[in-house]
């Protein structure tokens, strides 16, 4: 599969990526959605309680990114994909996520592999990119939205190219 | 201090359940302690194959719970890793969906063990106390909230555990009629209120079912043998 970063863009995004006490963690709103999903109606969260989800979810990410990394360096490739991190959840025992996650990345492999086959115009793929970041943003905070373009864009556009 | 939320009345709440026979102490004993985590055994293995149809059904994945920008940075965080697949920050969307779940699962546990209905930042230690796979989050949690998950746990041999901030109630089950009778009508509405909520969610839906159904096997098994425990120690 087609890198998502080039060397450049790679190094100029590690480069230009502050750790700003707002970007370590994903967004309260959100995460707090999440939670209520898992809970009965009329159970209440605490704020504590949101922050502290927030913190463990970002402490995920970093295990399982860090478990992934070290597998990718010890077989000499540059890029994290979808398979190393479905690995790291194995080996870090998070076994009972990996079955449904490889569905998930399967059908949306199926899903990619249909826009590259039947690939239009660069243009048309930058837009509808565009478009789904703007859904998304349209059903949450427009700033979240709005990094989700540039992100989506840029993913896209490499992903195309 | 704890937030407790008044009830709503079971008139409109539509249709209840009939009411569990007996109902159990949150920190009764071991009997009852071991019949709460088969609960969540339950409500968990529900969890995951409600999971596994959710996501056969997915086809948008333009659409996510989490962005994948902030997932990216996150990512990117550690100075190791270099390049990232566009695959990657879509999947951690959804395992990190997953994974608020399943902790938010078993942090409420410790909350209606507790007989509260706010999610607090001791159910979710307790949570990570309890479960292996969360190991690597026990730094997050500071000690004073574990200390008190210490206490939930001791609750089966200490009858009034002081360290823990949150108290407990142990209604005097076996005792005379009167303060018995008494007991038994005020639990009863908890089950109630809890279980005839209308759902606004899917998952909540079978959630609620489910924990309905294993609720009232639970409780009352656990119920009779939390007492007998109970009486045995008195």
């Amino acid at each position: 599969m087609a890198d998502s970063d080039n060397d450049s863009g790679g190094h100029k995004d590690g480069g230009n990526a502050s750790t700003r006490e707002q970007d370590r963690f994903l967004p309260i709103a959100n995460v707090s959605r999440i939670m209520k999903k898992a809970l009965p109606a009329n159970a209440k969260i605490s704020k504590d309680a949101k922050e502290t989800v927030q913190e463990c979810v970002s402490e995920f990410i970093s295990f399982i990114t860090g478990e992934a990394s070290d597998k990718c360096q010890r077989e000499k490739r540059k890029t994290i994909n979808g398979d190393d991190l479905l690995w790291a959840m194995t080996t870090l025992g998070f076994e009972d996520y990996v079955e449904p996650l490889k569905v998930y990345l399967q059908k949306y492999r199926e899903v990619e592999g249909e826009k590259t086959t039947t690939a239009g115009r660069q243009g048309d793929k930058e837009g509808g990119g565009g478009g789904g970041g703007a859904g998304s943003g349209s059903g949450g905070a427009p700033m979240y939205g709005g990094g989700m373009v540039t992100t989506m864009g840029h993913q896209f556009s490499h992903h195309f190219s | 201090m704890d937030t407790n939320n008044q009830q709503p009345p079971p008139s409109a709440a539509g249709i209840p359940p009939p009411p569990p026979g007996t109902t159990i102490s949150a920190a009764g004993g071991g009997a009852s302690y071991h019949h709460l985590l088969q609960q969540q055994q339950q409500q968990l293995q529900l969890f995951w194959t409600y999971q596994r149809q959710e996501i056969e059904q997915v086809n948008d994945f333009k659409n996510h719970q989490l962005p994948l920008a902030r997932i990216k940075k996150i990512m990117k965080a550690d100075e190791d890793v270099r390049m990232i697949s566009a695959e990657a920050p879509i999947l951690f969307a959804k395992a990190c969906e997953l994974f608020i779940l399943e902790l938010t699962i078993r942090s409420w546990l410790h909350a209606e063990e507790n007989k509260r209905r706010t999610l607090q930042k001791n159910d979710i230690a307790a949570a990570i106390t309890r479960t292996d796979i969360f190991d690597f989050l026990v730094d997050i949690v500071p000690r004073d909230e574990i200390k008190d998950e210490a206490a939930v746990l001791g609750g089966g041999m200490v009858v009034a555990p002081t360290a823990s901030g949150v108290p407990y109630y142990y209604p005097p089950m076996g005792q005379p009629a009167g303060p018995g009778g008494m007991m038994i009508g005020r639990p009863a509405m908890d089950p109630n209120g809890v279980y005839v909520q209308p759902p606004s969610q899917a998952w909540q839906s079978v959630w609620q079912t489910s924990t309905g159904t294993g609720d009232d096997v639970s409780y009352g098994s656990g119920g009779s043998s939390g007492q007998g425990n109970l009486d045995g120690q008195g």
